[in-house]
């Protein structure tokens, strides 16, 4: 069935373009993408006025949890992709920590397989980086990557022992596969549950400093340098940190970073009277470095924004703050949290959008990302200017743990596609 | 007991720190308590204004005093006293402190008094009750009824707050009393300067009031005129967060030669327990100069004077 959606504003981060137009979709992919043109296409089978909203490529996410296998009482792929498509989210990386430990090519396929029976979205899996992700044995990262996973990561507890990251490292370099690691020196932040300075001290929390994550940062950054080994930093939370990915790369490292959408939205003092909504990981830092990165951002140096969706439930979360959960669910409300930045902090659109599309897609090597003729038309409408109120109730995730909850946002999807089918419509009620 | 020629609405539902007071709201409770102080000592009975009422001491961390402190408040002024120390019950087999403060909530106390290890813990409690919650120390964040009864020691001795230089000594980082009570001292305008080894002198302590934080204990005491020494837990000594108690007893513990920097009617005290010999010299702690008995006996002054804003028939 061919579709041609007109009437659109059409952004496509990857060649910059930003303008009125209409793009034809014909089994599953893109085919044309017609800057300028003000009517549909006349060959199209169904037509779609897009009213003048913005089309763009769906979102891609580098970091989400579920809890399944083994947690499906956080979160289902399924439940998780419906979340997805919702956000304008249409592509996303699970993580290996689930129970079991996405630590072979059994539960690769596993992944693969319930992602393709119940999820809307697309789903790929990444491997844990060593067996069990206990930081001793390496996982079969060669056999997992030929199953599809995408990624290999140690998830939120970053290989310990320098010697086995660089042996992981090296290996995983021989197979040309991607590692993402927590830059997080665990001995420094070991039993911090917010930013560490004057307002954690003040209400008796312990402290998660800066300089783990620059410790940490420095050390994979330099072992990706020598062994060649391609390595995204996962969830960055200060400038500095950018810094030193930047310098790793003038030297020649292929090395990336990521921000947590909600980091670039909340600051430390969000927490305040003891919110484990907003108790993540890496923290909310103070206002200076929350705008520090948004001037990274603005500069182009943030590779991906991903949404560090970690569904957690009541059980979980409604807990004294030193004892609840991290994690935060994000799929809803990534492109919102990116939106807020264009209309409060000039952040230009197709700036917002380049990390959670094209850039992403280069880092995955994979197609979609784009509006460009044959690759998958895995788009949305969104009007970036439309104001909504987030309320956890209606959130579509399993676990409503939003720090957004009860927040004014700006930017709201209004139909999301894959592959060229409607996946997700608004309609004030959902 | 009777209220003050003044009127006064003590307009808070909870006590779950001394941030979020008004240095009249201080001034109000230690106005109370100092009459309750006076009328146990002269051997009077105070009126039953919490008659009727169930005031449940639920403590997940282990303290005989403080509950005790609590229990004798409730019970001179007439009121149900039910001790929960959870540290060795149901909380062990998994239940949570909001399962177990609904379940509490469902049998209607008037007061629940909680002391938990979590900071944050009381305010978390107080969302989920329907009754007043009293604050007895959570986590390393406050303890208000200690900062209030080392205020009204304070006060009974020097007959005033204002203009008055408070060394506090110690684990300041770790020390719930250190924030409640710089934080009280500091609304009723006293100077307080915190001192302790570098490794527990936290960041920022200049938004609880105090005037400095530093590590030359022998210049904070200049002029002093009380100083107040902190309780090190010994898991912190002995190379954690310092080399040892021999070296942190030279340069933190009070000695006669030390308190003589201070001024010559400086007032010593201590929140208990003590490690005497290692924060402070034997006799020092019973000293003329030391008030550390005294802290005790206005601990249950204030609760008496707590209890009863937050919950005495009167209101």
């Amino acid at each position: 069935m061919s579709l041609s959606i007109f009437n659109a504003r059409l952004l496509d981060p990857a060649t910059g373009l930003d303008a009125p137009g209409a793009v034809f979709i014909d089994k599953g992919k893109i085919r044309d993408v017609a800057k300028g043109q003000s009517g549909p296409h006349a060959d199209a089978k169904e037509t779609l006025d897009a009213g003048g909203l913005c089309l763009a490529p769906g979102l891609i996410d580098l970091r989400v949890k579920t809890g399944e296998p083994g947690d499906e009482q956080k979160e289902t792929l399924a439940t998780a992709s419906r979340a997805a498509v919702a956000g304008g989210v249409t592509s996303f990386v699970v993580m290996p920590d689930t129970r079991p430990t996405v630590d072979d090519v059994a539960l690769v396929r596993f992944i693969r397989e319930r992602a393709r029976e119940t999820a809307k979205a697309r789903i790929y899996p990444s491997g844990a980086l060593s067996v069990g992700l206990h930081g001793e044995l390496m996982a079969e990262i060669g056999l997992m990557a030929d199953a599809g996973a995408i990624i290999f990561t140690n998830g939120d507890i970053p290989i310990a022992n320098a010697s086995i990251m660089k042996r992981a490292m090296v290996y995983a370099a021989s197979h040309d596969a991607l590692v993402m690691s927590r830059p997080d020196d665990r001995a420094l932040s070991g039993s911090g549950v917010m930013n560490s300075g004057a307002l954690a001290a003040r209400i008796g929390l312990s402290g998660i400093p800066v300089e783990a994550e620059w410790i940490g940062a420095a050390r994979d950054v330099m072992l990706a340098e020598t062994t060649g080994c391609r390595l995204v930093l996962d969830q960055v939370s200060t400038a500095r940190t950018l810094e030193i990915v930047a310098e790793a790369r003038a030297r020649g490292a292929k090395v990336h970073a990521t921000v947590a959408a909600h980091t670039l939205f909340f600051n430390e003092r969000d927490v305040g009277d003891y919110l484990t909504y907003c108790k993540v990981n890496p923290p909310f830092r103070d206002e200076d470095t929350r705008q520090g990165l948004i001037a990274a951002l603005k500069r182009g140096e943030i590779d991906a924004v991903v949404s560090a969706h970690d569904p957690q439930p009541p059980e979980e979360k409604r807990l004294p703050f030193g004892e609840a959960a991290f994690g935060a669910a994000g799929l809803e409300t990534t492109l919102a949290a990116l939106m807020s930045l264009v209309n409060d902090a000039d952040l230009p659109l197709l700036d917002a959008l380049a990390p959670v599309t094209c850039r992403p897609a280069d880092l995955l090597g994979l197609p979609q990302g784009r509006l460009k003729s044959g690759t998958p038309a895995d788009l949305i409408l969104f009007d970036p200017g439309k104001p909504w109120l987030c309320e956890r109730e209606h959130l579509r995730s399993r676990s409503t743990n939003s720090p957004f909850d009860g927040r004014r946002l700006q930017g709201r999807v209004m139909r999301t596609l894959i592959g060229g089918e409607t996946v997700f419509e608004f309609t004030p009620s959902s | 007991m009777a209220m003050a020629g003044y009127t006064y609405s003590f307009d808070h539902e909870h006590l779950l720190g001394i941030e979020g007071l008004h240095p009249l709201d201080i001034t109000h409770i230690l106005d109370l308590a100092d009459r309750y102080a006076d009328a146990t000592r002269a051997g009077k009975r105070a009126d039953p204004v919490l008659t009727g009422r169930t005031v449940v001491n639920l403590f997940f961390e282990n303290s005989t005093r403080t509950m005790s402190s609590f229990e004798i408040a409730a019970k001179r002024l007439g009121a149900d006293v039910i001790n929960m120390p959870v540290a060795q019950s149901s909380v062990k087999k998994g239940e949570t402190l909001i399962d177990t403060a609904m379940t509490l909530n469902a049998m209607k106390p008037d007061v629940l008094v909680i002391r938990h290890s979590a900071s944050g813990g009381a305010k978390l409690l107080s969302r989920k009750v329907d009754c007043a919650v009293i604050n007895a120390g959570d986590g390393t964040h406050e303890h208000p009824t200690q900062g209030l009864l080392d205020t009204l020691t304070i006060r009974r001795h020097k007959g005033r707050i204002e203009g008055l230089k408070v060394v506090i000594c110690g684990d300041i980082a770790h020390s719930r009393v250190a924030r409640s009570t710089t934080m009280a001292l500091h609304l009723l305008g006293a100077e307080v300067h915190l001192c302790g080894p570098r490794t527990l002198l936290p960041p920022g302590t200049d938004t609880w009031g105090a005037s400095s934080a530093t590590t030359d204990f022998d210049t904070a005491l200049k002029g002093a005129d009380v100083v107040m020494m902190l309780r090190l837990q010994l898991e912190r000594m002995d190379g954690a967060f310092l080399p040892s108690r021999r070296e942190y007893f030279r340069y933190f513990g009070l000695t006669a030669d030390r308190l003589a920097l201070a001024l010559p009617d400086a007032t010593v005290m201590h929140p208990g327990p003590m490690n005497r010999g290692i924060e402070i010299e034997s006799a020092i702690a019973d000293g003329p100069q030391s008030v550390i008995t005294e802290q005790v006996e206005m601990g249950v002054a204030v609760r008496e004077a707590v209890l009863d804003l937050l919950a005495g028939t009167h209101r």
